[in-house]
């Protein structure tokens, strides 16, 4: 608890009303049960974290307390009634409002005009003034900063996760669910979103929270609750809690894989560069400059960290590497080599996978079956068919294989990714991508969204990546991953290459220095 | 306790799709025969003559197969463009500046074999209709101008240019009528006597051939999945390295040289001359054709004729004094009635709790 903050009230048991009590929730999807029996109990003044393996049924769960979704069976007391909540509009009387995993504003609309969308507090007349007025004070009240004329198209992630936020409070929310709210977020931008629950709570509100990050599940809540399988296995309070408790309790008896540390042995041939960038500057639509005069030498059986708070130009990094976007100026060497005419595709059949930042929008096409959207790479191969014919019945094996490999938790190849949980996208991603990257892997925040077993699978395969001579590129926000995985880190800021350090120079400190734009005290290698 | 749920499940298999749209036929025809009743008439009478006259003879089943290829040719066009996510509104024009392709070969070209001279209809029947769908694909993937109203357009230009074809320049100088060209001299030969279709001409051999060739095409071939990825999600097709572009604009060409290639196949087979009015709506039934057939090449077929079976039972109808709206009305309400089969089709009635001793893993 931070110091100066006031004394939580605790009121004896038989006295307090849970503001959310849920009784044996069950919820199947055709064939699946995603929650089997859950109970679930919510105090008020509490943060609650809710954890669990990936489609443990986390999300399920909120989605049947906000109305998305009705459970099959079980009842929901909301501050000791039982009542039924059938729509989101219900769950917004009943003071529950939700932010989810995947954002679902209006991107052409301002934040203004997202936080006012279906809002009966709307006033009739609209004029841009008053909405930019009212989003403001809003804005004020809850000490969450947006600018109310902004585009969403226009903000980074944690902007549009506050506006989120701030369009569910103003609803007048008492119990504020939040989905993985800092998969996406930088250090600062969870600092302040922590903030902003703390005052929430010190209202007298509520917070459930769902998170994969134990460190900060620790930071905040202050009860706990773990499923598995569709079942709530364990709850009571974060007193007391340790990481590594927390992990045993989520993943349970299986054992818990250790972090995979830096393989430090070199790669035989680990001197040559695959990929090179050679003053490489990126522009968006407007001119403006996304990457500026950027070199960089992507090494063969290395893993070099890409380290810098999100928006310093992460994806326009992450494009040029992968070929999705040709440099506005400098060169993108193969093997040393910068001509011919290359993408995407001459990128990906040279051997370039690519985790992209937005797995949803960008790297599967959400309303397609699983099964094409694991062979979205290996459909081009020998192995799927000869010449311009494909061979159905191969590339339904192909798919089978990839998404056996990849752990999803659905095997049904025909179900649309759409219904995988946030997770299980990712690991298919992951391992669809890994199976090309023969001389180059560049993963984008790869472990966003995974559980703990996950996290650890996903950098074990980039070990064996990197000791089987791949050169890795691994963009994070999180210097304790870098620190941990990566054999050099780049920093980038503002566009540019701040500094690379060979990770035995490589420290929090000085890493930290080099992100917020500052030069090192001493040069650097 | 034990209760049941009904629940949506996320993907259907083409049986039971196929089984939700009989169902949905069925239950339309059914409300069509109330209607009808509570104008006074006596539904079962009337569906009896319609069946008759369509089904019962051979002359029958000729002339809906006949009505129907061009309704499958356009169906596949807008099937095709549907694939890569493009909607095609302007099969009608395509179809038209086909035929009118095709009769300027026919009319004013050089006499040479038979197969020769059909060979080079299609092949100008085609060019027009890519030709004239070029420009709202052009301005579609070069300035993001709405195929739809830009196709939808363009079929009023060809209707009118049509027109004045067959009436000003084009027009038969030893004829009567007001609105058509000369007959065309070596028209598409008839299928053989023996196989007792002999009203049937090649083209709906083309016709059959064509949807195969289609359905082998989406299914075998990289072509095929690509265009399928480029209609789901064009940023994941670009990121996994498809020309979208090119993807898109070759959908779109094609489906109009598909559109093109029906106009020839019903002037040169059906008709046999050019003239007003010759496709009579059939671009715009090809949407429900390809939309009733979720866009798959060989459910065209069925769905083809399945229009072709509506179309005929609202002109059987008319003769028996039912007004010609009726037959409209009984299209929409098939098309309504399928698309609610083809959301209900996606539910399950599932029981709530297993069956006990059914073992407790989740
Ligand atoms: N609409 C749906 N249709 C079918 N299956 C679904 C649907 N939504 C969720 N599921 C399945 O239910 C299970 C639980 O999913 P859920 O999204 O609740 O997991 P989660 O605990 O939030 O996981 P993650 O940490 O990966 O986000 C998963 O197996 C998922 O695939
Ligand atoms: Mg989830």
């Amino acid at each position: 608890m931070q110091p100066g903050e006031l004394p939580r009230t605790v009121l004896p048991e038989a006295a307090r009303t849970a503001f959310v009590r849920m009784r044996g929730i069950t919820k199947s999807f055709y064939g699946a049960r995603a929650n089997d029996g859950v109970d679930f109990t919510l105090q008020g003044g509490e943060i609650h974290a809710l954890l669990g393996e990936n489609g443990a049924g986390k999300s399920t769960l909120m989605n049947v307390l906000t109305g998305l979704y009705q459970p099959d069976s079980g009842e929901i007391a909301i501050e000791g009634h039982v009542r039924r909540i059938a729509s989101p509009a219900d769950a917004i009387e009943a003071g529950i409002g939700m932010v989810h995993q995947h954002f679902k504003l209006v991107p052409a609309f301002t934040v203004a005009e997202n936080i006012h969308l279906g809002w009966n507090e709307t006033p009739f007349r609209l004029d841009p003034a008053s909405l930019a007025a009212r989003t403001q004070a809003l804005s004020d009240r809850f000490g969450l900063a947006v600018s109310p004329g902004a585009r969403v198209a226009d903000l980074s992630a944690g902007e549009q996760q506050r506006v989120e936020i701030l369009r569910v409070l103003a609803r007048g929310t008492r119990i504020l669910v939040l989905d993985e709210p800092t998969a996406v977020l930088t250090p600062a931008e969870v600092r302040a979103l922590f903030a902003a629950l703390r005052a929430f709570r010190a209202d007298g509100n509520a917070v459930i929270l769902i998170s994969h990050k134990l460190g900060e599940v620790l930071e905040i809540a202050d009860a706990l609750t773990v499923m598995r399988a569709g079942r709530s296995v364990a709850t009571g309070s974060t007193a007391g809690a340790s990481r590594s408790s927390l992990a045993r309790l989520i993943i349970g008896d299986t054992a818990i894989p250790a972090t995979v540390a830096r393989n430090e042995t070199d790669v035989p041939g680990a001197q040559a560069v695959p990929l090179a960038l050679r003053g490489v500057s990126v522009r968006d639509h407007r001119g403006i400059a996304l990457l500026d005069g950027v070199d960089l030498d992507v090494r063969a059986g290395e893993i070099l960290g890409i380290a810098g708070v999100a928006g310093n130009g992460q994806r326009a990094l992450s494009e040029v590497l992968t070929g999705c976007v040709r440099p506005d100026a400098g060169d993108v060497l193969l093997d040393g080599d910068a001509s011919g005419p290359r993408g995407a595709r001459e990128f990906a059949d040279w051997g370039v996978g690519h985790i992209p930042e937005d797995r949803l929008r960008t790297a599967l096409a959400a309303d397609l079956p699983l099964g094409e959207n694991a062979v979205l790479r290996d459909y081009r191969g020998d192995a799927a068919g000869s010449g311009p014919f494909l061979f159905p019945r191969r590339l339904a094996r192909l798919a089978r294989r990839i998404i056996d490999d990849a752990a999803v938790n659905l095997r049904d190849s025909r179900i649309p990714a759409r219904n995988l949980s946030g997770g299980n996208q990712q690991r298919l991603v992951a391992e669809r991508e890994r199976r090309i990257a023969s001389r180059v892997l560049v993963a984008a925040y790869p472990t966003r969204g995974l559980d703990v077993g996950a996290v650890a699978a996903l950098h074990a395969g980039m070990q064996a990546l990197r000791a089987s001579g791949v050169g890795v590129v691994l963009i994070s926000e999180e210097i304790e991953e870098l620190l941990a995985q990566a054999d050099r880190i780049a920093v980038l800021f503002a566009g540019r290459i701040a500094g690379i350090l060979p990770v035995a120079q490589a420290d929090a400190e000085r890493l930290g220095l080099l992100m917020s734009g500052q030069v090192l005290p001493e040069p650097v290698s | 306790m034990r209760g049941f749920v009904v629940q949506r499940v996320p993907s259907v298999s083409g049986r039971v799709r196929n089984a939700a749209y009989a169902v949905s036929a069925l239950v339309a025809v059914f409300v069509a025969g109330l209607l009808l009743a509570a104008l006074g008439l006596h539904p079962l009478a009337l569906g009896g003559s319609v069946l008759k006259q369509s089904l019962g003879s051979r002359f029958g089943v000729q002339d809906l197969l006949l009505l129907a290829s061009p309704l499958v040719m356009c169906g596949l066009s807008v099937s095709l463009m549907l694939r890569v996510g493009l909607w095609n509104i302007g099969a009608d024009g395509q179809f038209y500046v086909g035929a009118a392709c095709a009769a300027g070969v026919a009319l004013f070209g050089p006499h040479g074999s038979p197969l020769l001279v059909q060979i080079t209809m299609g092949l100008a029947a085609m060019a027009g209709g890519a030709l004239w769908i070029a420009v709202p694909a052009l301005a579609r993937l070069l300035l993001g101008t709405s195929e739809i109203i830009a196709t939808l357009l363009l079929n009023f230009v060809a209707r009118l240019g049509l027109d004045w074809l067959v009436t000003g320049p084009w027009r038969d100088p030893h004829g009567m009528a007001a609105a058509q060209t000369a007959r065309i001299p070596d028209p598409l030969p008839k299928l053989p006597r023996d196989w007792h279709l002999g009203g049937l001409h090649w083209g709906l051999a083309v016709v059959l051939g064509l949807a195969a060739l289609l359905a082998a095409a989406f299914r075998f071939t990289r072509w095929g999945f690509e265009l399928r990825i480029c209609g789901a999600n064009r940023d994941t097709a670009a990121y996994a390295g498809m020309n979208v572009r090119r993807r898109l604009f070759q959908a779109m060409l094609l489906g109009g040289a598909i559109a093109g290639l029906g106009g020839m196949l019903e002037l040169s087979g059906t008709v046999h001359r050019l003239q007003s009015g010759l496709s009579n709506g059939y671009g715009y039934v090809g949407i429900i054709v390809a939309v009733l057939a979720a866009s798959s090449p060989l459910g065209c077929v069925f769905t083809g004729l399945l229009m072709a079976l509506v179309l005929n039972a609202g002109l059987v109808l008319q003769t028996q004094g039912v007004p010609s709206s009726a037959a409209l009305a009984l299209t929409g309400l098939i098309l309504l009635f399928a698309a609610i089969g083809e959301r209900l089709a996606h539910y399950r009635i599932v029981p709530t709790r297993p069956v006990a001793g059914a073992g407790g893993v989740a």
